[in-house]
């Protein structure tokens, strides 16, 4: 199971990037399709998830995350390996 | 058509005295400057000549409208126009209503979009964000190769991917407009230091000819980057002022021990500019009318003033004019003043020549510092406060003037019905606004 800090501190980046209501935001939810990510709000919010997280993402990382639930599991995972803050 | 009239209801500042106009103006009429030891971490690349500047305060980005996505999104030059902007729409009276909370843009209540312009200066714009791409690119390999990382000097996180729109000088018009969702004409102006004055100067010539009813026009500019590198360009000029033995006296402007121009972290100032009729209509406040505006070149270096100062004459005598005024009507002159040898030796004789020992004479930059693009736009703030509020500030540090001219001593009341506000620039740019007060 994940971390439910890591999954809050992950949706209220989310909220803050697309500006999207908190119930729009579950775990299942695609971020392009769902939220309305264009290109650049993606690259606003690997920004943003490497300003909370600290460290960097790569961008074929950053591609392979569709929903919130896959960003969620990569930053725990991350976080877990020690290579994010 | 007959010349429409120009009227300024809306001032927002930030710079080193402050993070609002009121701020500002407050340490202005205090003699209150910001001067303080340039930051340890630019030392890690190299010693500079001058060791001082003149920092801006922190500032609380989230209270003045720029959020945290924004902050990683914007070059501080960017969110100081932001800032500034929303400063001077609040302060003009201008509702708002929010037009697309994503994007977090606004409209300006019953304003036609396409009858208001942006008008902005900047010496260079997002140049920090730039520079800081540039540091990630070149030292992200070296951080590879070195055992110890944190042995590095400061280097940015990441490669910023807004670095390109958040460098374009253009930025500093593009952001209020978007932001106030205006149609009309959006101009950059980047003639250095000069740059704030002549867009100031544009501003009104757009509203005088009905190209726009409304302008938000000033300058803005950020040179506080980690590195030092953008101080250690002007100081290796040997532009700086020397810390000598007190740095909170060392920036002088027109005094005779003065040493070069204090740098400035950076600083924004929009101006709120409005047809006269219009702006009485709406039952807005004036701070001041424009009613002039003169520019030209000097054609002689990229990096001084021509000696002579004929041309500054020259400019300076068609701005008078173009006010409808004569030499003697003028009772304050808001100075160029960095506290260079070479600039203040010319500019006071030049105002000595035109005006002689009757106007009132001060150095904003002696209290700011020098803001480079967007100096012009704060002095045009102050010029205009000193007429709403007939006072204006002390020309700091002077002890000794190289000439005999009636500088501003001491903050405090003074009749003053027009004033002209002048900037010179690297590049041979020279500007001049005059402005009157509201009777």
């Amino acid at each position: 199971m994940p971390d439910t800090g890591i999954q809050e501190r992950v949706a209220s980046t989310i909220i803050d990037v697309l500006k999207v209501d908190a119930d729009l935001v579950g775990s299942d939810t695609r971020i392009r399709e769902d939220l309305g990510s264009d290109s650049l709000d993606s690259v606003t919010l690997v920004m943003a998830l490497e300003d909370e997280f600290g460290g960097s993402i790569n961008d074929n990382d950053a591609k392979s995350l569709a929903t919130v639930g896959d960003v969620v599991s990569y930053i725990s995972r991350r976080v877990e390996e020690k290579s994010l803050a | 058509m007959s010349r429409r009239r120009v009227v300024v209801t809306g001032i927002g500042m930030i710079s080193p005295l402050g993070t609002s106009a009121g701020e500002c103006w407050s340490a202005l009429l205090e003699s209150r400057p910001s001067v303080a030891a340039t930051p340890a971490s630019w030392r890690q690349y190299a010693e500079t000549a001058s060791t001082i500047w003149a920092p801006l305060p922190p500032i609380d980005w989230p209270a003045h409208g720029i959020s945290r996505i924004e902050q990683m999104q914007l070059d501080t030059s960017g969110m100081l126009t932001l800032a500034a902007s929303t400063e001077a729409i609040r302060d003009a009276g201008i509702a708002t209503s929010l037009a697309d909370p994503k994007k977090k843009t606004f409209h300006l209540d019953g304003l036609a979009p396409e009858r208001c312009g942006v008008f902005m200066g900047t010496g260079v714009g997002g140049i920090t964000s730039f520079y800081g791409n540039a540091v990630n690119h070149v030292m992200t390999p070296l951080k590879a190769v070195l055992a110890d990382p944190t042995a590095l000097p400061p280097m940015p996180p990441r490669f910023n991917p807004f670095g390109v729109p958040a460098m374009m000088p253009n930025a500093v018009s593009a952001l209020p407009g978007i932001r106030w969702s205006l149609g009309g004409p959006n101009l950059t102006f980047s003639q250095a230091c000069a740059a704030g004055t002549v867009a100031v100067g544009h501003a009104f010539r757009a509203i005088a000819a009905g190209d726009v009813d409304v302008a938000l026009c000033g300058g803005a500019e950020y040179l506080g980057d980690p590195y030092g590198g953008i101080f250690r360009g002007f100081d290796i000029a040997r532009t700086l002022v020397s810390e000598g033995s007190d740095p909170q006296r060392a920036n002088r402007p027109f005094d005779r021990d003065r040493t070069g121009f204090l740098f400035a972290e950076g600083g924004a100032a929009v101006l709120v500019c409005e047809e006269a009729d219009a702006a009485r209509q709406r039952g807005a406040r004036a701070y001041a009318e424009i009613v002039g505006y003169a520019e030209n070149f000097d054609g002689y270096s990229i990096m001084s003033i021509e000696p002579s100062g004929t041309r500054i004459v020259a400019m300076i005598e068609a701005a008078v004019r173009d006010a409808g005024c004569k030499p003697a009507d003028i009772d304050y002159v808001n100075t160029h003043g960095t506290g260079t040898a070479v600039n203040d030796e010319i500019e006071s004789a030049v105002i000595d020549q035109i005006f002689g020992s009757k106007p009132l004479v001060n150095a904003t930059k002696s209290l700011t510092g020098h803001c480079i693009g967007a100096s012009g736009g704060i002095e045009a703030a102050v010029t205009a406060l000193s007429l709403a509020h007939q006072t204006t500030h002390a020309c700091h540090n002077l002890e000794q003037p190289i000439r005999d001219l009636r500088f501003v001593r001491a903050a405090g009341p003074y009749q003053i019905d027009t004033a002209i506000t002048q900037s010179f620039a690297f590049g041979g740019h020279n500007a001049a606004v005059v402005m009157k007060r509201i009777v």
